[in-house]
């Protein structure tokens, strides 16, 4: 079987639109969480790791825009900021690009203002038309494809925190079973003030002060040999993806560990090769508890750890993708050396686990 | 796609199906509203419907979430989550697995929707608008989210070793997420899938169907020369697939095997659809399965009973197919449950081929000459069936076309 690599990625996040403010961010430790500005940004929290400045105008372009909403217009950046860097090839026969984006729920501001507008309006049937679209959950993964043309398979996924690894899997998936050549692969997120008070009224007490953040990453995997003939040089393999899941908090340490073992086996690499390790890291005893399961996956292995969260907030359905960019960031231009490994990893507060595991492009 | 020569792709089955309608609970009870041709449509009561000129819609009355979700804690899941756990309940039963040995499997569990748990989100803005956004209800802020469709699922069930994920890919996302069983287990990474979709009627949704000028006043009525739109529906199509060796091995019953599917998007327009692309997806789902267009028996079509839908649909057809053959709408009965929809015509139409007939489009007065169909109006016709197709559409030109065979054992 021919397996995929990723060549190409592209970020949008609290440090700014595209990788080199990511890189050089992740790569210094800084946090880009920020005071919020509260007359813009009514709700619970008083800090967040915003993209600075984004609006659908000023990234997307003005035209066709008044009623994008925040996660598709970060969607549609991202991904045509991967589009631009790669070339006109890429989508040179666009129905053989696919595309996967992860999402949370959609935009549940766009969802919740559609329905605000029909209880509190003088008719119930007095909302805007055109904003519809934008309370269905595949409108992000749906817009970026018409925006761009990408004609082929087009599927949102969405699974809480580990939502990033779950379109990692699919897309690797929907590759291997013939239904396209290329797939972009990503998730984004976008901060909102409905957002904000769901995560404070649902969260429990010992994450409730997380800040939130936003942003999405999308990568182009494809086949080495078509990353090659088209001038790219793979930056990683995608070796495995695993998923678990736990009934009792006490058990996700577990569940984690032996997820990690088995994609760790799966992938064929030792632990000792793992050089990467970006975990989702929530506050409070998940985070521990994930901490705990990849030290005891890994036995005395000492990977560098790449700790997200507390640098871009909780980015929510973004997280594992954005982790993933951290990893390719760290690994620096050229991806990857050969020998080595990196590993990703989510514990979900909703009782399921994943992780996956990359490797070092084939020196050929 | 290399396989080791000795390990080709496996043969994919279906053999449990789970389903909550509004023409019946569990898979007997839907298989005879389908057959009998009956209707789910009745005035909304998901919402106060005061100030619309219209409000019919097909609810899931006679719900009982008591009745099939015994290790979660009902009031943690949102309505459609409810939906999806109690028919995936009912598919692992339908199938005859025990849950011990279901549970010693490597599973995927992949539930599609529209609107996920938007209900929920309805109600919370109710309570924003009365009592402010500090009073929000935090069981019901926590479950509102659209991973809680799947993972719900994992957790009513006590599964370990699984990989789920929810595809919100709107209407077609029923048929997504059967594909997505499909690759898993042919490919060989899992032994097992639920796979379906499920929604709730919501405010939210309704209101912008009704706003676009889409909802029927009073009935659905796909291909028909009077037709007047969609009725909002709900529910759940929950579908266990395995692979055909598995399934042997257990002496299961089999409804149907998954042959292949297709997607692809049209990239054109966010709520038209464009036949062009729609035939292509036709095309790509006969391809993978190995299909010919005169194999297909009969075409399970999205016909939502709006007029642009079921002009541009029998445009595709008419295109891939030199003589279609009967093409029919069970959203006639149930309504249009939005991401359950193409999982419980799935259902549907592995029950039509396990049973041996085909469901009608009721509410049928006149077919419509610019769609040309023969939609078995009104009354099911009996007949043996091999190949059938079912199609979905979603915003955005999200196409998803599913085909699957009847299983013969002297194969």
């Amino acid at each position: 079987m021919s397996e995929l690599v990723l060549s190409a990625w592209s970020v949008v996040s609290p440090y700014g639109v595209g990788s080199d403010p990511f890189s050089e961010g992740i790569g210094a430790g800084r946090s880009a969480v920020d005071a919020l500005d509260r007359e813009a940004w009514p709700g619970p929290f008083d800090r967040c790791g915003l993209v600075p400045d984004f609006t659908a105008a000023k990234y997307v372009g003005k035209k066709g825009t008044r009623t994008m909403d925040r996660v598709t217009a970060i969607a549609v950046t991202a991904v045509g900021r991967l589009l631009a860097s790669c070339g006109d090839e890429l989508t040179a026969r666009p129905e053989q690009v696919g595309l996967v984006l992860g999402t949370g729920s959609g935009s549940v501001q766009s969802i919740m203002d559609f329905t605000r507008d029909s209880l509190a309006g003088e008719r119930p049937y007095h909302v805007d038309p055109a904003c519809f679209p934008n309370t269905v959950m595949n409108r992000a993964a749906g817009q970026s494809a018409i925006w761009h043309g990408i004609k082929g398979p087009n599927t949102t996924v969405a699974g809480g925190w580990l939502t990033g690894l779950l379109a990692l899997s699919y897309a690797v998936r929907l590759h291997r079973g013939g239904h396209c050549a290329r797939v972009l692969c990503g998730a984004a997120e976008e901060y909102s003030t409905q957002r904000a008070w769901l995560e404070w009224h649902g969260r429990g007490a010992d994450e409730q002060s997380t800040p939130l953040g936003e942003g999405g990453a999308v990568f182009l995997m494809e086949t080495a040999a078509d990353a090659h003939a088209a001038g790219r040089a793979p930056l990683a393999r995608i070796l495995a993806t695993r998923f678990g899941a736990y009934a009792e908090r006490a058990d996700a340490q577990q569940a984690l560990a032996d997820c990690v073992r088995s994609a760790v086996r799966r992938a064929g690499v030792a632990p000792e090769d793992i050089r990467l390790v970006a975990p989702l890291g929530a506050d409070g005893k998940l985070g521990a508890l994930e901490e705990s399961g990849i030290t005891d996956a890994l036995g005395a292995a000492k990977p560098e750890w790449i700790r997200c969260r507390p640098l871009l907030g909780d980015t929510s359905a973004a997280s594992t993708s954005l982790q993933l960019a951290a990893v390719l960031a760290t690994a620096g231009e050229s991806g990857l050396g050969p020998g080595e490994a990196a590993l990703v990893t989510g514990i979900d507060r909703d009782g399921t686990v994943g992780c996956a595991v990359l490797g070092g492009a084939d020196p050929s | 796609m290399v396989y080791d020569s000795d390990h080709g792709p496996r043969r994919v089955v279906i053999t449990g199906l789970g389903a909550v309608t509004s023409i019946g609970l569990g898979v007997t009870a839907f298989l005879d509203g389908l057959r009998s041709g009956r209707s789910g449509v009745k005035p909304i009561t998901a919402f106060d419907t005061t100030g619309f000129a219209h409000a019919n819609g097909c609810e899931v009355t006679d719900f009982d979430p008591a009745e099939w979700i015994h290790r979660v804690d009902p009031a943690e899941l949102g309505r459609a989550s409810q939906f999806s756990v109690a028919a995936a309940r009912m598919a692992v039963e339908d199938a005859g697995m025990d849950l011990e040995e279901f549970r010693r499997r490597p599973a995927l569990v992949s539930v599609g929707t529209t609107d996920a748990e938007s209900r929920d989100l309805d109600t919370l803005v109710g309570v924003q608008l009365e009592d402010g956004p500090e009073k929000l209800p935090p069981v019901m802020a926590r479950r509102a989210q659209a991973g809680r469709l799947s993972s719900g699922i994992v957790r009513e069930l006590g599964l370990t070793d699984v990989e789920a994920l929810t595809i919100p890919t709107a209407c077609a996302a029923g048929n997504y997420a059967i594909g997505s069983g499909y690759d898993a287990i042919r490919e060989g990474d899992v032994d097992v899938a639920l796979c379906g979709g499920a929604d709730a009627v919501c405010r939210k949704t309704f209101t912008g169907f009704y706003r676009l000028g889409t909802i029927a006043p009073e009935v659905c009525q796909p291909f028909d020369k009077d037709r007047k739109g969609i009725l909002t529906g709900e529910g759940a199509g929950i579908l266990l697939m395995e692979s055909l060796e598995s399934a042997q091995a257990r002496g299961a019953r089999i409804y149907a095997e998954v042959l292949g599917y297709g997607l692809n998007c049209d990239a054109h327009h966010p709520v038209a659809p464009d036949q062009d692309s729609l035939a292509r997806c036709m095309e790509v789902a006969h391809r993978n399965a190995g299909v010919k267009p005169e194999d297909i028996d009969f075409i399970s079509a999205h016909g939502t009973g709006t007029r642009a839908n079921d002009v541009t649909e029998a445009g595709a057809i008419r295109q891939v197919f030199d003589a279609p053959p009967p093409t029919i709408s069970i959203k006639s009965m149930i309504g249009h449950s939005m991401g359950a929809a193409s999982a419980l015509a799935s259902a549907a139409c592995a029950l039509a081929l396990t049973e041996g007939f085909i469901p009608p489009t009721i509410n049928h007065r006149e077919t419509d000459p610019e769609c040309g169909l023969d939609c078995v109006p009104n009354e099911a016709r009996a007949t043996e069936l091999n190949v059938v197709q079912n199609n979905a559409l979603a915003f955005a030109g999200n196409n998803a076309v599913l085909i699957l065979g009847r299983y013969r054992e002297a194969e």
